[in-house]
Formats: structure tokens, sequence, C-alpha cells
């Protein structure tokens, strides 16, 4: 997923002298090729990630094509303002990464754990949000954002869960991806985004044989489809490594919110509203905030013991 | 016939617009007119008059308080009409309190302190990169250098040694509470902008000879080194019971004040 990501911006940068890499002193060994292959297109900006994202839009009214790649905590969650207005009011087309969302830097606390960034960028017009939860979804994903038509924040979470997609991904931008169909039962589907996307298939198999589909964009979000989902089955189950405030479940239950007549319970599950409390591993955290296979299964079943 | 870019022109239209208005910010406005004055008249190039041309000369206005003051330069380069500094902060009228980049002729949203300067160096860089010879000018407030960000693009603009990009303090002395000294001292810019590594002078900023020297040689001196131009000015310069008075940040004109100013304005 990773190499897909640096296979991709070394081939834009390659097919377009304007496509700049801006970084905010971080990307170590994961931009050695597109420091060797185009070295005049890499800009590192020094640990300063405001003025980095003012410079991206600077350069792209200036008809340039910049890529803004941060950890998470810091593009888009300690730029948000400039995201807001120095690129967004314009509609600049800037590419923001924000690399280890969620709980992936799980030692280094809460500084760099970051599971709020859909909430925050959701609000923000102008901008699309996508999160892609495989190899397939990432080259999906960034085949979008590097036509540099507008602001888009890609969203790199847990990169080694395994592949979802057999193969190539193509749907209109805003689409749920079928990713698990399933046996017929009408009771609960999936939907899942990033690296919950994997859980949710593993969950679905383990109940009722239960259909999944990932939502590889946030916003833009196609609410027909999920209104279509909501009527057919009684209960949607949303899973994402991110707040349970604010993300895909909160897209999703405010389009559901909208509906009149019978429709379904939408269950979010995602990371508490706290931060993390103990230092520990990528599955750890996912323990304590309760979104590890185990207890996603319990929320799941006792939110149906509760409904009947 | 008047000299294009008139600064007391400019500050009648200011006042035009904020009694129209009933709005706020003169005293910011008025501080930088001059500044305005030397830049549209000799020295931003606009390639067929286009505010938007791939190779005009960049100006950002990072201190967005004084924007009335570039909306009378706007108006006279003819990319916004009269009637819209008539109707000034009218209800669904388009010129609001602070620049606004949808504005033709304002390159940044600003306003919100610190965001405009990054922006024109990212704009300076594109230049750069470019080859294409365009300066960046950005004017900012001194209280503006309170921001992190400013001293952040400080030193990026002098690691990629953008020495098309001019940093136009309008150092007035005040921001928003009171002095700067008192609120968050400064010291001397001149020398703080010099160990960031630029070429750093300053001027009486309402000398229009001297701003003008001082831009021509700054931006003939193309040494690697970005360049500061730290103007001391005066807060509500031009209108004697205005001048270094910070409640004219916040005042708004009433019929007697309005007739006052603009009487001085007139014999000016």
């Amino acid at each position: 997923m990773r190499n897909a990501f640096s296979d991709a911006i070394v081939a834009a940068a390659k097919a377009d002298p304007k496509v700049l890499l801006l970084t905010g002193d971080h990307g170590y060994a994961l931009f050695d090729e597109f420091r060797r292959t185009c070295p005049d297109q890499f800009v590192n900006c020094g640990v300063a990630e405001q003025n980095m994202v003012g410079v991206a839009a600077g350069l792209a009214k200036a008809g340039l094509k910049p890529i803004v790649y941060g950890l998470a905590c810091f593009v888009p969650i300690r730029t948000l303002e400039q995201i807001k207005l120095d690129v967004c009011y314009e509609e600049l087309p800037v590419v923001f990464i924000g690399d280890g969302a969620g709980l992936v830097y799980s030692s280094l606390g809460s500084s760099h754990q970051s599971a709020e960034d859909i909430a925050a960028l959701r609000a923000v017009p102008n901008i699309d949000i996508l999160s892609p939860c495989d190899v397939h979804e990432m080259r999906y994903t960034l085949a979008h954002a590097l036509r540099f038509e507008r602001p888009v924040y890609v969203r790199m979470g847990k990169s080694d869960v395994g592949t979802v997609h057999a193969g190539p991904c193509a749907a209109p931008l805003g689409e749920l991806l079928p990713v698990r169909t399933g046996g017929g039962t009408r009771d609960t589907a999936f939907i899942a985004t990033g690296s919950m996307v994997r859980s949710a298939m593993d969950l679905a198999g383990s109940l009722e044989d239960n259909p999944v589909w990932s939502a590889p964009s946030i916003k833009p979000l196609h609410a027909g489809q999920i209104e279509a989902l909501a009527r057919e089955f009684d209960q949607l189950v949303v899973l994402e490594e991110h707040n349970r405030m604010g993300g895909l479940g909160g897209a999703v239950a405010e389009i559901v919110a909208g509906m009149r007549g019978p429709r379904a319970q939408v269950l979010r599950l995602g990371v508490d509203d706290r931060f993390s409390r103990f230092n520990g591993s990528w599955d750890y955290l996912r323990r304590e905030h309760g979104i590890d296979p185990d207890a996603l299964r319990a929320r799941v079943l006792q939110s149906r013991s509760e409904g009947r | 016939m008047s000299q294009a870019f008139s600064a007391t022109a400019i500050r009648r239209a200011v006042l035009s617009m904020a009694h129209a208005g009933a709005t706020v910010h003169i005293a910011c406005a008025f501080s930088l007119v001059e500044i305005l004055a030397v830049l549209y008249r000799r020295h931003l190039r606009y390639p067929d008059n286009d505010p938007d041309g791939p190779l005009r000369d960049y100006l950002i206005l990072s201190k967005g308080h004084g924007v009335m003051a570039q909306y009378a330069c706007l108006r006279e380069k003819g990319w916004i009409p009269q009637e819209a500094l008539d109707r000034y902060f009218g209800d669904g009228t388009p010129l609001k309190g602070l620049s606004d980049a949808h504005v033709p002729g304002c390159e940044v949203t600003a306003g919100s302190l610190g965001h405009g300067l990054p922006v024109g160096v990212g704009m300076a860089l594109a230049a750069k990169l470019a080859g294409t010879g365009q300066m960046c000018y950005a004017i900012v407030g001194d209280g503006e250098m309170n921001e992190g960000t400013m001293w952040e693009a400080l030193l990026f603009a002098a690691h990629r040694r953008l020495d098309n990009l001019v940093v136009i303090v309008d150092e007035n002395g005040f921001q928003a509470m009171g002095r700067t000294a008192e609120v968050m001292g400064l010291g001397s810019l001149r020398d703080k902008f010099s160990a960031f590594g630029f070429e750093a002078v300053d001027v009486d900023g309402h000398d229009e000879a001297a701003l003008d020297g001082a831009l021509d040689a700054l931006r003939a001196n193309r040494d690697g080194r970005p360049k500061a131009l730290v103007a001391r000015t005066v807060k509500g310069k031009g209108v004697s019971f205005m001048e270094d008075d910070n409640r004219w940040h916040y005042t708004r004109l009433n019929p007697e004040t309005y007739a006052a100013a603009m009487a001085e304005l007139e014999q000016a």
C-alpha cells in the first residue's frame, strides 16, 4: 500500500514537472525513490507545517501542483486553518496526505495518534476526504487526487492489514464498494473504511454471513446508496479507526436520520471519545478502545439483543 | 492632472467607504496608504492590466485589516467599480472587511493573521522555479509578526533564496489591544530580519520618495537574500485626531468626525 503510494506520486511527478512534493521533514524512507528520480520536485519545508500549507497554496495559485505530506496529527490537524482558508476557500488543487491516521503511532502517544482528522475536515467545504483500505483503493483514490482538480485529503492509516479487493477499483467517487456479498441475510450490513474494512469482513463472516461495503470516499458520500441500504437492512454497522463522532459513522447516521419511514438502525463503532490511557501496540490500543475483533463482535451482538 | 494613486485621494476614498459602511479599521488602512500608492504607481507590473495574468507581480496584503486602502487602489486600476465602494459593507455586496482572494487584485484571504506571507512565499517560490522574474511584495503588520507562521515563512524564504520576495512591514507600533511594545515587544524588526538572512532596510513609511528608492534598491540587488522593508508608519496617518490613537482601530465615524476628517483631507 505504501509502495503503491510512492509509485503513484513518482509516476505523477515524472509525467508532469509541475507536480511538487512538500513534506514537513517526514517520510525518511518513504520518499527515497521520489528524491532519487525527481530531486528538483522535492521540497522539504522543515518542521514548519503551517507555513508548508501556505506555501502549497501559493504554489497552486501560481499554477503548480503540490502534494503536501505529513502525519495526520499535523496534516490536517495542526494545519486545519491553513487548509480551510489558504486552500479550500479558493478551491486550489492541493493534495494532502495524512499518514499514520488513527492509532498507527500507538506508542508515540496522544500527540501522534489521530482519531479526529475526518471529523475536523468534514465541516470544511470544498475538500474531498478519501480513506483507502488497501493497495487497490490507494491507487483508486490517488488516481482521483492526482488529477489536481480541487483540494483532496487522502487518509493513510494502518497499511499492512491485508488486501481487500481482488483487483483494481472502478466506480464514481463517493460510492461504496462491495467487498463481501454475504449469504442473503437482511439483518445487518457493514460499512467500513480504511483499516477497519478488513475487520468488518472478518466480523461479517463470523456472524450470519453479512455483506460488507468499503467506503474509500467519506466526502463525497453517495447518499442514495446509503439510503437504499438503510431500507434494505435492519441495521447498518459502521466501522472506522476514528472517533465515533463525526467520521464515517456520523456521515452515515446523518443521511439515515434524514429518511422517512422504516429505516435501519445505525451502529457506529470506532475509537472512544477519549484519549488513549496507556502506552501500547496498535493491537493493544484497539483493545483499549474496544475495536479489536472480539470487542467488535460483542458490541454488534449486544446491540442486537438490545434492539429486540 | 492629479497624480495616479495619490495618497490623499486614497485616504478620502477610505474615509468615504468607512462612512458609507459605518466600518472600523480606518486607522489600519491609513498607515499603509503611501506603501500601496508607491507600489501601484511604479512597482507592480500587471501585463495587459490583468489582475490574474500569469506573469503579474504579486501583491500580498497579509495585513488584511488595511484592505479599504487597497480597494481604493483596485478601483483606480479599474478592477472593481466605484459603485462597490459606494455601497461598501452593504448586505449582499462583494467587498468584505478583510482582504479576500475572491476580489480581483486581492491575492490572499487575510486578516486571520499569519496567512498571507506563507502564501506569498509559495508564489515567490513558484516564480523562482519557473524563472519568470516576477516579484512578490507582501505587506504585513508589525502586530502580525506575533504569529509563528511569519517566522516559519522567513526561515523558508531565506533557505530557498527567494530574492524576489519583498516583505514590507507596516510598522505602526500598534496592535489590536495596544502598543506592540506593551503587548508583545518585537525589538528591532530590521535586526530580526537581518538575523533571519534578509537584506533589511527601514524607511519613513509615509515618505513616498524614500519608499520608492528603497524598493528600487531592494529589487535591484538580486543576491539571493529575500528583502525586508520596515516602513515606520503612524496608525491613522493623515487625520490629526486619528494619528497614533488606537481607538481608530475600532471607532466608527459619525457625521461630525466624518466631516472633520474629510475637511482635513480636502486641505491636504
